[in-house]
């Protein structure tokens, strides 16, 4: 049995109409694999940003902030953990790396990020050229900064690169000399100019964490000479370690937390989100379907003498019903996988608009989820399509012979 | 396999205009079955009521008949035709071809019996102007198979090319209305059936085209032994007929025999 040249001769009469179920089928199956895999990218790409700061040791108050401030390098307000905290923390023994952070100027757009320089490259993990900074006029540049190796500038005092000067542009007197430039490692840091805290600390005003005329970089820092700073990253000798000094620093003066925590409770929104959208989005596609069932009934209703006359000549029951499931299963089936490709396209295209914005590399793929959705979605338009062909194939030849 | 030379109809000498000459692909094998009708009664039900659309008590064909059916509209005649076509199911009575009552045996020995014993005509020959007039043709052939095979494929062009239709045309909604007509008696020839049913065959043709289709007709009865059981108001086609049967309200009003022309 061969229903092809009817279900072929059918679309091609309706072409415009066909086209435009499939649209229909590819736009509502679009949505369901574009809100998935944009959620997932979304995952995977701030997961991938958080991977290098194990433990967070901040000021009391929002984790959230601390993680879009620290690890986003989101412009925002962060109260500074005490001093004394900052030292205690500086001077942690069971810590790798204990890295202060220090942000609130720019250079051309790239936030300039304090820190000490083991983080610079653990953060990188090796540099694609150059060296790590060794004295405070030195600087690393992420993989996509607007800096070049070598060169020697003036940081902006603030994070908006727009203001020109005489309208409230503020350049700090100190230079930075472009030492090395980071690997890529797709996170905002990308676009950071990280130089050493005792620069962010010397522009602004504040003590060094050395002793007055010390002029070297990095640990150990005088308890007694460190300014408040927004965070401080903890890499840990061992696990345990990172459970010790979180329970550790969890103080009425500061609070200490894996991002990965705060990042789950953003998750959930997402997740919520997400949810709500994916109801959003299955309710489009039965609806989509149901048009497009409604608009298959009302083609096939003009066609029900055809029908009949195939059956005149012999064509089996069977041959009716598989000419009209056919005809729908190639509106669902071209039209999944057409939303498959346009939801892939259309999340690629928000990705990369998000990291162009951020900075986060958000890896849109399709996934089996996308798969089981545009697999879900054909499978219920095959089913759907089974109506249609029953009715058909329930239809008596006599009176559709007849009927005007 | 070539088609045999056409001969020249009109002498014109152009494709369209030639009169077409059908050969039967197993000349002299097609032995047509009898029909025989028998306490035949179809009804429906209208909300009213109970109607009864068609009551035939005996009606007897014997193989090779050339039969016109006429009436007016209502009386039943399509109804006829479908009947014994297998096409419905009668409230009581037996159509039978030969010894086989059609009408009591499964829809799907129905099926399979219409598709090689019964070719089926209709007034709006009912293509699909979207394909060619050779996958027009071998559109039964896909109720069987997935692809046809070649002897039926190689049928299907020999029944185009003897019909005289240009098989050259990519659309069969570009061919002139007895083109399509002939498109459609060729579908209805692809497995050559013994029996020919035809439903108003020349009433949607201009007369010229009508004469041509008239004339396969007499040609699938006269040279083929096919049994040919049209309706028609066609005068031009009811003289050819040798026998001529009336129906009026379901009933049969009126039989005329006679000699063929």
């Amino acid at each position: 049995m061969n229903p092809f040249l009817v279900v072929r001769a059918t679309i091609a009469r309706h072409r415009w109409t066909y086209l435009l179920f499939t649209l229909l089928v590819a736009v509502a199956t679009a949505i369901g694999v574009a809100i998935t895999t944009q959620e997932a990218a979304l995952r995977i790409g701030s997961a991938r940003a958080a991977d290098k700061f194990d433990l967070m040791v901040a000021a009391p108050g929002s984790e959230t902030d601390v993680v879009l401030a620290a690890i986003y390098l989101r412009p925002g307000t962060v109260p500074l953990l005490d001093p004394a905290m900052v030292g205690k923390v500086l001077a942690e023994p069971r810590a790798k790396i204990s890295a202060p952070l220090g942000f609130g100027d720019n250079i051309g757009g790239s936030p300039i990020v304090g820190t000490v320089p083991a983080f610079a490259d653990y953060l990188s993990g090796g540099l694609s050229e150059g060296r790590v900074f060794a004295a405070e006029g030195e600087a690393v540049a992420g993989a996509a900064a607007g800096v070049a190796m070598g060169e020697t500038f003036r940081p902006d005092h603030g994070r908006n690169p727009f203001l020109e000067a005489g309208t409230g542009r503020v350049q700090h007197p100190q230079t930075l000399t472009v030492v090395g430039r980071m690997k890529p490692t797709g996170t905002p840091w990308d676009n950071s100019v990280i130089v050493p805290i005792e620069f962010v600390w010397r522009v602004h005003g504040l003590p060094t964490g050395h002793a007055e005329g010390e002029s070297r970089i990095g640990p150990p820092f005088d308890a007694a000479r460190v300014p408040g700073v927004p965070a401080i990253v903890i890499k840990p000798e061992t696990i345990n370690a990172a459970y010790g000094l979180r329970n550790l620093y969890r103080t009425p003066l500061s609070m200490a937390f894996f991002p990965a925590e705060a990042l789950v409770r953003i998750y959930e929104v997402l997740g919520d989100i997400r949810e709500l959208m994916g109801w959003l989005a299955l309710a489009t596609q039965g609806l989509v379907v149901i048009a497009m069932l409604a608009g298959v009934m009302a083609i096939l209703t003009l066609h029900r003498r055809q029908f009949a006359v195939l059956r005149a000549l012999g064509a089996p029951r069977l041959y009716i019903f598989l000419c009209v499931w056919t005809q729908i299963a190639v509106i669902a089936v071209a039209g999944a996988l057409a939303g498959l490709l346009l939801g892939a396209g259309a999340a690629v295209l928000v990705s990369h608009m998000i990291t162009r914005a951020t900075g986060i590399v958000l890896p849109a793929q399709i996934g089996p989820d996308e798969w089981l959705l545009v697999g879900g979605m054909i499978a219920f338009g095959l089913l759907v399509a089974t109506v249609p062909a029953f009715v058909s194939y329930r239809r008596s030849v006599i009176q559709s012979l007849t009927a005007q | 396999m070539r088609p045999p030379a056409l001969s020249a109809w009109c002498g014109c000498g152009t494709p369209n205009t030639r009169r077409p000459e059908l050969n039967a692909s197993k000349p002299g094998n097609l032995r047509p079955p009898a029909l025989e009708i028998e306490g035949l009664q179809v009804g429906y039900s209208n909300g009213a009521g109970a109607v009864t659309a068609l009551e035939i008590e005996h009606m007897s064909v014997p193989p090779g008949t050339l039969l016109a059916v006429t009436g007016p509209s209502g009386s039943g005649k399509s109804t006829f035709l479908y009947a014994i076509g297998g096409l419905l199911r009668p409230r009581r009575g037996r159509v039978l071809w030969d010894t086989r009552d059609i009408l009591g045996e499964t829809e799907t020995a129905r099926d399979r019996w219409r598709r090689h014993t019964v070719g089926f005509a209709f007034q709006d020959f009912h293509l699909l102007p979207e394909l060619t007039p050779l996958q027009n043709v071998l559109l039964p052939a896909s109720f069987e198979r997935f692809t046809a095979a070649r002897a039926v494929r190689e049928r299907a062009r020999a029944l185009l090319d003897q019909l005289s239709v240009p098989q050259a045309r990519a659309s069969t909604a570009s061919l002139s209305r007895g083109e399509q007509q002939r498109v459609a008696i060729a579908r209805a020839l692809l497995f050559d059936p013994p029996v020919i049913l035809a439903d108003e065959p020349t009433a949607s043709l201009d007369a010229k085209a009508g004469a041509v289709v008239i004339d396969i007709l007499m040609q699938l009865s006269s040279r083929d032994g096919r049994t040919v059981i049209a309706i028609s108001h066609d005068q031009e086609l009811l003289k050819q007929f040798a026998r001529i049967v009336a129906l009026d309200h379901g009933r049969m009003s009126d039989e005329e025999r006679r000699a063929a022309s």
